[in-house]
């Protein structure tokens, strides 16, 4: 009984806002479907959640955007091959990128911000080349069929989201490196003198972040059958923001999947009602920044007042 | 492990190595545009006209004034602002709307600053807080951007008449007034920063927090200040940028904000604060400017230039990181 309370007061903030926004879609909107507008907005929730993972770790992939889009251009590039197989390949060479760029971090001891404002732009550069400076599409328009059947009551698209959430949650709290990349997110002098291996902790993050970005940038051009250089490069905010709004801590060490999962839940509900009422894209954009704002802002309030209450503690102990 | 370096090298040769990495730190990167001006006029035969000196330096005047009213932000440790675009598109609305309106030129421009103004103070005192920058500024762009869509209903606003592009078009012997604006901005930028008092507490807030915060140097204040400084130029180069397009639409200019982040990186001002200055990010935009020109001339095709764009940042950050480290061992 206890867990289960201290589970809901850890999530309370995040939990209020999804039923508030749920509540309200449906009050605004009565022909609103919660589960088609989580569905649709998929890839953002699997973005969102590699940003949470170098965020966890107290860094930040600014290239995820770029990565997505670079998976994107290969999935269609390579779709003679077959397209789950061509899927594979772009995700497995993104990884492969973002570990060697997690390497790159470790090594060079650099502010992971820096570094990836400039691979942001290398790695978007890459995906114009692979692209051919235009938008492409998949030759055969069958192929993307596959996606769209039914396994059991899911799609694959969320069969593959909720793998890949599960899969991690389980990972960054069951399994020792997963535990490392908070220990090096909250404190990492002390990790480290612990004995956590930091570059380790980095590629494994910044691997983690490209696999995720080239699952949602694949996904997306394997449903669409198309990719284009500039695509995608709204989910860089909007992935910051579905982890931000959930609760993971941009200072780092703090943070689990389910806030991640609320996070995405929060916005793909907000996006999707207000574009079936018929609102433009830029009126959720508003809207996502509103909230973003609003929630660090409560959290940094409940953080003060937090502080206050422990600072005052102290001093009556001191008194008596 | 630094005894062991100590002893095998005395005091004085280290000190001596930390004076010349400076010192290439400093100046490698003038250097560097020095270099590729004269390779680019020796190889590339249409380089060293008038033409195409006046299009690089044109292309820095936007990015350049505000990659050094961002340095301020950056010097005092609060890295940067990410909302760059949808400041200058509204920025941008806000000039066509009232010079439309006023017909008078000067009163736009000064009705786009106060703008930006207005909301380079709101961010600076949310920043001022203690919450973190990359996210409130990322936030602000959202809802600013936003704002301006549902203002302007998602459509373009065009200005009525060429009267609005006249300090665009405005040159004195054959250089447009953008340049100028550029030069004197970053003079303002660099006094700022560099001689008075408020950017003596910026310098030393990015410094040390703690350290600052103790000796009665105000966190909120200064952040402020600093924003405020980012605002005006945001301000101007909103006014040039759309003296140039004479229309402006809520999506428009989506590379702004990474192109000024660039600038401010490859010029050499240290994101962990303290340590920069607004001349060294207007060099950034500069060399930026002039890479992507001869590339132009060259007949290099966008996907490749943005590709050699990216090589370039990657290779100048990791040279300038790698040179701050020796420097300071």
């Amino acid at each position: 009984m206890r867990s289960v309370s201290t589970w809901f007061a850890r999530y309370a903030l995040q939990l209020g806002v999804l039923v508030i926004v749920i509540v309200s879609m449906y009050a605004l909107y009565p022909s609103f479907r919660v589960e088609a507008s989580i569905e649709r907005l998929i890839p953002l929730g699997v973005i969102a959640a590699g940003l949470a993972v170098t965020m966890i770790a107290g860094e930040f992939d600014l290239s995820i955007a770029s990565m997505a889009a670079l998976a994107g251009a290969l999935t269609v590039v390579l779709s003679g091959l077959g397209l789950i197989v061509s899927v594979l390949i772009a995700i497995t060479v993104c990884t492969l990128l973002g570990m060697l760029q997690g390497w790159a971090i470790a090594k060079l001891g650099i502010n992971s911000l820096v570094f990836t404002v400039g691979t942001l732009v290398l790695i978007r550069g890459l995906t114009w080349l692979v692209c051919g400076g235009l938008a492409i599409s998949i030759d055969d328009i069958a192929a993307s069929d596959i996606f769209y059947g039914r396994l059991l009551f899911l799609s694959p698209l969320s069969a593959t989201g909720l793998l890949i959430l599960i899969g991690l949650g389980i990972f960054l709290s069951r399994t020792r490196w997963g535990r490392e990349l908070y220990a090096l997110g909250s404190s990492r002098p002390e990790a480290i003198a612990a004995g956590v291996r930091y570059p380790r902790g980095m590629v494994i993050a910044f691997g983690i972040s490209a696999g995720c970005g080239a699952v949602g940038g694949a996904l997306t051009s394997a449903l669409s059958g198309s990719a284009a250089p500039n695509a995608l490069e709204s989910m860089l905010v909007a992935g910051i923001a579905a982890a931000l709004v959930g609760g993971i801590s941009i200072a780092g060490g703090r943070g689990t999947m389910v806030n991640v999962f609320l996070g995405f839940a929060i916005i793909s509900v907000l996006s999707a009602g207000l574009a079936g009422m018929g609102a433009k894209a830029f009126v959720s954009q508003l809207f996502i920044g509103v909230l973003l704002l609003l929630i660090v802002l409560v959290e940094y309030l409940i953080a003060r007042v937090g502080e206050r209450g422990r600072r005052s503690r102290l001093r009556r102990l001191a008194g008596a | 492990m630094t005894t062991v370096q100590g002893s095998a090298i005395g005091f004085q040769e280290r000190a001596g190595i930390r004076r010349t990495m400076n010192a290439i730190r400093n100046y490698s990167l003038p250097i560097l545009i020095a270099l590729v001006f004269i390779l680019a006029s020796i190889l590339v035969p249409q380089f060293l006209t008038f033409e195409t000196i006046r299009a690089i330096l044109l292309a820095t005047s936007v990015t350049g004034i505000i990659a050094a009213g961002m340095t301020a932000i950056t010097i005092s440790g609060n890295l940067f602002s990410l909302g760059v675009t949808a400041s200058v598109v509204l920025s941008g609305v806000v000039y066509i709307w009232v010079g439309s309106v006023s017909g008078n030129i000067f009163i736009a421009a000064i009705a786009a600053i106060l703008v930006a103004l207005a909301i380079g103070f709101a961010q600076g005192f949310i920043v001022g807080l203690g919450l973190n920058p990359v996210v409130v500024t990322l936030a602000a762009g959202a809802i600013i951007y936003g704002a301006t869509a549902i203002l302007t209903g998602g459509e373009v606003v065009a200005a009525q008449s060429r009267e609005l592009g006249r300090f665009a078009t405005f040159a004195i012997i054959g250089i447009p007034l953008p340049v100028f604006v550029l030069i004197a901005f970053t003079a303002v930028a660099w006094f700022l920063t560099e001689r008075t008092t408020i950017g003596r507490n910026v310098h030393l807030l990015g410094h040390n927090k703690d350290t600052a915060r103790n000796s009665g140097i105000s966190f909120m204040g200064t952040t402020i200040w600093a924003f405020l400084i980012f605002s005006v130029g945001l301000g101007v180069a909103a006014v040039l940028q759309v003296s140039q397009t004479l229309q402006v639409q809520a999506d428009n200019f989506p590379e702004l904000t990474m192109n000024v982040v660039a600038a401010v990186l490859v010029g050499g001002t240290a994101v962990t604060g303290g340590d920069g200055s607004p001349v060294k990010s207007v060099i950034g935009a500069l060399f930026i400017a002039t890479i992507t020109q001869i590339m132009v001339l060259v007949g290099v095709p966008q996907g490749t230039r943005y590709f050699v764009l990216g090589v370039v940042v990657v290779v100048l950050v990791i040279t300038l990181h790698l040179l701050r480290k020796a420097g300071s061992r």
